[in-house]
C-alpha cells in the first residue's frame, strides 16, 4: 500500500504544482496598482546612449531622458526640455531657452548646463566612444551655457535640420557620466547605466532585465505634465504569437507591435486595434553601382521601369500584408507629412507595358522564355535577408509575375549579416550582386532617408550601390539649407529624381499596429508605433476606465 | 595501474579535446560572412567614424593571428573578453543566462530521463502487447515532432492557464521568496514540459533497444528459471546491463544541458544561454559566441570524462 503511494507520489507533486501555479497567471498581475503592461517584439539592448542601438532603446530615453524639441501630433517641433528657442548669425548659432527649476531623479538640478555638456562630449569623443552620436552633433563646434536656462549651440555653417538632429538628442546627467569618462572618453561606452537610471523624464527606469523587462514609474520629479498611469512595463518575447496569447490571456494590457496574422482575431476577442500608416517600407532593389562589371543591362532605366510596371503592389499589400500597408512610391514615406513629395504615384501593375517596354529595348526571349541580355539570360539570384518576415511571401508574388516578363529570378536567403556583406562585396566594391529585397525604417526628418543612397555611403549605409554626383549635390544643398520650406523644394526634386533612377523599387509602406485592452485608453498609436521617439504622447495619456 | 593508465589518458584526451575545440571556434565564426560592425553600425546616423571607432574597439583592426594570440592569451588569465553588443564582460552574460537556463533544461530533462527509462523498461519488458505499442508510438510521435510545434501546441491549449512567455511575471516588484518561486515555477512548466516530452520519446526508445538486448541473454533466461520475481529480473540483471548505453545518453543530454534550448527558449521567450547564442550569431558577436562554446565544450566534455570513468566502474571488461 506504501509503495503505491509513492508510486503515485509524482503525479499528485505534478497535479499540486499545477494547480498552485495555474492560478498565478495573468489574472492576478492585471490588478498591480495601475502598471500597464506592454508586450513587444523588439526590446532594449542597452540603457547606455553611446552602446545602445534598437529602437525601443531610443523610444526609452524619450522617456526617461530630457531632449530639447519633441514632435507633436502634426509632426511639428514642439517645446519639451526647450521651451523656445531662435537661430541668429546667419544660422550658425541657435540658442534655446530651457525648462526651469528641473531637476534629475536623484535631486539634483537639471539645468542647460547638462546639455551643453552632453554635446561638448559628443562632440570631442566623435572618433570613439561618442561615435553613436557623432551624427546628431555633426557640425556643431561648441556648445555653451551662459546660465542654468539657456543653451547656446554654434556650428560651422548653417545646418537644415537642427531641431531634426536635436529631437532625437538625449540630456544626460553631468553628475553622474563625468564620472565615468576614463581614458579619452572609452569609459563612457562601458557604463552600464543600470536601472534605477538617473534621469528626467515623465517616467523613471527602475527594473531593466536583458530580454526580458524595463519597468517604469511615475517619476514625481518630472517638471512637465505628469503621466496619467502609475507606471508601465515593456516586456520582450521572442515569440509573436506567444506575445498575442499573452495579451489574449490578459497576463498584458497592450502590444506594441501586431503581427499582421493577429489583427483579426484581436478584433475579434474584443481589443483595441489601431492601425495606422507606418515609416517602414519594403523595397527591391537594383544594384545601380554605375562600374557594375556583371549584368549591365541592370543600369538601363528601360529596364527598372520595366521591373517596376511588373510589381503587383495591391497583391503585396493583400497577401502579404493582408490589408496592413500601402503601397508605397517613393524613399520618403507619406507617413512624413509635408516632407513626401505628393506628386508622386504609385507605378501602375502593368505586365503587358513591362512587356513592351523589355521588347522595345531589345531584350528578346530566349529559351524557356527567359529574355537575353547581351547574349546572357536575364536571370538574377535575389538577396533577401532572413530577418524580414514579410519578404519570402512579397518574394514570391514578384517572381511569378517577372516569369511572365521573360525575367528570372531566384531567391538567395541570407541573414542580414551577410546579405549586407555580399552586398556591398570585398573593399566595398559592389560588384557581388545583382538584386535584393529588404527594408527601410524613415525618421521624420528626410536627412536620413536621403543620405543612404549618396555615394558617402558606400561601406555604410549604401545597400544599393547608387553613386550619383548630382544626386550628391542635392542632398548636400538640402543639409545646408536652413529655411524648412525652400529645403523641402529640394527634397521633393531629390525624391522625383530618385523615382526615375530606381535604385529603389518601392514595394510597401507596412502599418503600424498595436493592440490594448478596452479597460484602457488614452495608448496612442503614431507611425513610429506607441513607444516611439517622436514624442512621449502614448505612455503619458494612457489611463484605466 | 591499468586503470589508472585509462583515466588519465581520458583526461588528456579531454584537454586536447577543449583546446582543439577553443582554436575551431575562434576560426569558424570569423569564416563566416558579415561583421559585428556591419549590423551594430547600421542605425541612423552612423558614421564612416562609428565603423572605424567599433572596428577598433572591437579589434578588429588587428590581423587574425593577432586575434588569435589576445584570445589565447585572454583565455589562459579567464577573461572571455567584452561583448560586442552589449559591451559587457562576457563571463556575466553568460553566467546570467546560464543561471536562468538550469533549473528549465535540468527539470526538463530530469523528466525525461525518469519517464522515459521508465517507460523503456516497460516496453521492452512487455514486449508484443498492447502496453508496448502504445509506449513506443507515444515515444516516435514525441520524438519526431519538431520542438517549436509542440511548444506553440502548448502555448495554445494552456493560454490562459499557464503563462506563455518570459521567466517570471515581471511586472511584480521585489516579490517575497514564495511568491517569486510560484511565479518561477508557473512559467517553467511549458517550456520544461516540452524539452522534456520530446527527449523522453528518444530515451524510451533507447532504453527499451538496451533492455531487449539484455532481455534476450541466455543469464535472464536462467534467472527467470530459477523463479526470480520479473521486477527482480528487471532491476538486478537486465537493467544493469543495458546501462552501459544509458550512461552515454544521459551523460551527453547532462552535458548538452549549458547549451540550452535554442528552439525551446525562442518559443518560450526565455532568457537562456540558447537564446544569447542565437542572438550573438546573428550579431556576429565573436566573443559571446566562443565563450559560450567554450562552456558548452567544457560541459561536454566533462560530462563525457564522467561517463567514461562510469564505464569503468560499470563495465570490467575495460579493465582487462
Amino acid at each position: 500500500m506504501r509503495k503505491r503511494w509513492l508510486a503515485a507520489a509524482p503525479l499528485i507533486i505534478a497535479a499540486l504544482i499545477f494547480a498552485t501555479t495555474a492560478t498565478g497567471s495573468g489574472k492576478k498581475a492585471a490588478a498591480s496598482g495601475g502598471t500597464f503592461r506592454v508586450g513587444t517584439a523588439s526590446g532594449i539592448d542597452s540603457l547606455n546612449p553611446f552602446v545602445a542601438f534598437n529602437q525601443d532603446a531610443y523610444s526609452t530615453f524619450e522617456y526617461i531622458y530630457p531632449v530639447l524639441v519633441q514632435y507633436n501630433s502634426h509632426l511639428k517641433f514642439a517645446p519639451f526640455f526647450a521651451r523656445s528657442w531662435h537661430s541668429s548669425n546667419h544660422g550658425k548659432t541657435w540658442t534655446f531657452k530651457t525648462q526651469p527649476h528641473a531637476k534629475w531623479s536623484d535631486g539634483k538640478p537639471l539645468t542647460a548646463a547638462d546639455a551643453a555638456w552632453t554635446i561638448n562630449i559628443a562632440i570631442k569623443y566623435e572618433g570613439g566612444a561618442t561615435a553613436n552620436l557623432a551624427g546628431l552633433v555633426a557640425h556643431i563646434t561648441k556648445a555653451s551655457a551662459p546660465n542654468a536656462t539657456t543653451l547656446v549651440v554654434h556650428y560651422k555653417q548653417a545646418a537644415g535640420n537642427v531641431l531634426g538632429q536635436f529631437q532625437q538628442f538625449f540630456i544626460l546627467p553631468k553628475h553622474i557620466w563625468a564620472q565615468h569618462l576614463g581614458h579619452k572618453g572609452a569609459g563612457l561606452k562601458r557604463f552600464a547605466n543600470g536601472a534605477p537610471v538617473v534621469g528626467s523624464g515623465p517616467f523613471n527606469l527602475v527594473k531593466y532585465t536583458p530580454k526580458s523587462i524595463a519597468l517604469f514609474q511615475r517619476n514625481s520629479s518630472y517638471w512637465g505634465v505628469k503621466p496619467k498611469v502609475q507606471g508601465f512595463g515593456l516586456q520582450q518575447f521572442s515569440n509573436d504569437d506567444a506575445m498575442v496569447q499573452a495579451l489574449k490571456a490578459h497576463q498584458l494590457d497592450a502590444l506594441e507591435t501586431v503581427p499582421a496574422t493577429a489583427i483579426k482575431t484581436l478584433r475579434n476577442s474584443g481589443f483595441a486595434v489601431s492601425d495606422v500608416p507606418g515609416l517602414d517600407q519594403t523595397d527591391f532593389i537594383i544594384n545601380s553601382n554605375p562600374k557594375k562589371k556583371k549584368h549591365r543591362e541592370l543600369l538601363n532605366l528601360k529596364v527598372k521601369e520595366a521591373f517596376d510596371h511588373a510589381i503587383d503592389r495591391k497583391k503585396i499589400d493583400s497577401v502579404t500584408f493582408l490589408g496592413a500597408a500601402q503601397p508605397a512610391n517613393s524613399i520618403i514615406p507619406a507617413t512624413t507629412g509635408s516632407w513626401h513629395n505628393p506628386h508622386l504615384k504609385t507605378v501602375s501593375f502593368n505586365l503587358d507595358l513591362a512587356n513592351k517596354i523589355l521588347d522595345k529595348a531589345g531584350f528578346k526571349r530566349g529559351s524557356g522564355g527567359i529574355r537575353l541580355a547581351h547574349g546572357k539570360k536575364m536571370s538574377y539570384n535575389v538577396i533577401t535577408p532572413t530577418d524580414v518576415q514579410s519578404i519570402p511571401r512579397t518574394f514570391q508574388i514578384i517572381q511569378t509575375d517577372f516569369k511572365k516578363i521573360g525575367v528570372q529570378l531566384n531567391q538567395k536567403a541570407l541573414d542580414s549579416s551577410t546579405a549586407f556583406s555580399v552586398m556591398s562585396g570585398p573593399n566595398n566594391t559592389y560588384q557581388g550582386f545583382d538584386l535584393a529585397m529588404w527594408d527601410w525604417t524613415a525618421l521624420i526628418d528626410p536627412d536620413f532617408m536621403l543620405s543612404v543612397v549618396t555615394c558617402d555611403q558606400y561601406g555604410g549605409w549604401s545597400d544599393s550601390g547608387y553613386c550619383n554626383k548630382k544626386y550628391d549635390r542635392m542632398y548636400s544643398k538640402q543639409q545646408l539649407t536652413p529655411n524648412q520650406t525652400k529645403r523641402r523644394q529640394i527634397v521633393w526634386q531629390m525624391q522625383a529624381y530618385l523615382y526615375k533612377q530606381r535604385p529603389y523599387l518601392w514595394l510597401a509602406n507596412d502599418d503600424s499596429v498595436s493592440a490594448v485592452s478596452k479597460s484602457w485608453v488614452g495608448f496612442k498609436n503614431t507611425a513610429q508605433g506607441p513607444f516611439n521617439e517622436l514624442n512621449i504622447q502614448g505612455l503619458t495619456q494612457v489611463h484605466q476606465k | 595501474m591499468r586503470g589508472i593508465d585509462y583515466v588519465l589518458k581520458r583526461i588528456g584526451f579531454a584537454v586536447v579535446t577543449i583546446f582543439v575545440a577553443v582554436t575551431i571556434n575562434f576560426v569558424l565564426f570569423r569564416l563566416a560572412p558579415g561583421s559585428a560592425v556591419t549590423n551594430l553600425s547600421r542605425v541612423p546616423h552612423a558614421t564612416q567614424q562609428l565603423r572605424h571607432a567599433l572596428e577598433v574597439q572591437f579589434g578588429l583592426d588587428k590581423s587574425k593571428g593577432e586575434q588569435y594570440v589576445i584570445y589565447l592569451k585572454q583565455l589562459l588569465h579567464g577573461n572571455l573578453g567584452v561583448s560586442f553588443e552589449y559591451e559587457q564582460p562576457v563571463s556575466k552574460e553568460l553566467r546570467i543566462a546560464l543561471i536562468n537556463t538550469l533549473p528549465m533544461v535540468t527539470l526538463g530533462t530530469l523528466f525525461s530521463i525518469l519517464i522515459g527509462t521508465l517507460t523503456g523498461v516497460i516496453a521492452a519488458w512487455r514486449r508484443g502487447t498492447p502496453v508496448e505499442a502504445l509506449t513506443v508510438s507515444s515515444a516516435l510521435g514525441f520524438y519526431s515532432m519538431p520542438t517549436q510545434w509542440l511548444g506553440l501546441m502548448l502555448i495554445i491549449i494552456f493560454s490562459g492557464v499557464l503563462p506563455t512567455g518570459g521567466m517570471t511575471n515581471e511586472f511584480l516588484l521585489n516579490p517575497g521568496f514564495w511568491q517569486h518561486l510560484k511565479d518561477l515555477a508557473s512559467h517553467i512548466v511549458l517550456p520544461s514540459l516540452t524539452l522534456g516530452l520530446v527527449l523522453y520519446g528518444e530515451y524510451t526508445l533507447i532504453v527499451r533497444s538496451a533492455m531487449l538486448e539484455t532481455l534476450g541473454e541466455d543469464y535472464i533466461l536462467t534467472a527467470r528459471a530459477k523463479g526470480l520475481k520479473p521486477w527482480t529480473i528487471v532491476r538486478k540483471h537486465a537493467l544493469r546491463n543495458a546501462m552501459l548505453p544509458i550512461t552515454t545518453l544521459v551523460a551527453l543530454s547532462l552535458g548538452y544541458i549549458v547549451a540550452g534550448a535554442i528552439l525551446i527558449e525562442i518559443v518560450f521567450s526565455w532568457p537562456g544561454i540558447g537564446r544569447a547564442v542565437y542572438e550573438a550569431v546573428l550579431q556576429r558577436d565573436y566573443p559571446m559566441l566562443q565563450g559560450a562554446f567554450l562552456l558548452l565544450t567544457i560541459s561536454v566534455v566533462i560530462c563525457n570524462l564522467i561517463a567514461d570513468l562510469l564505464y569503468f566502474k560499470l563495465d570490467p571488461r575495460i579493465t582487462e
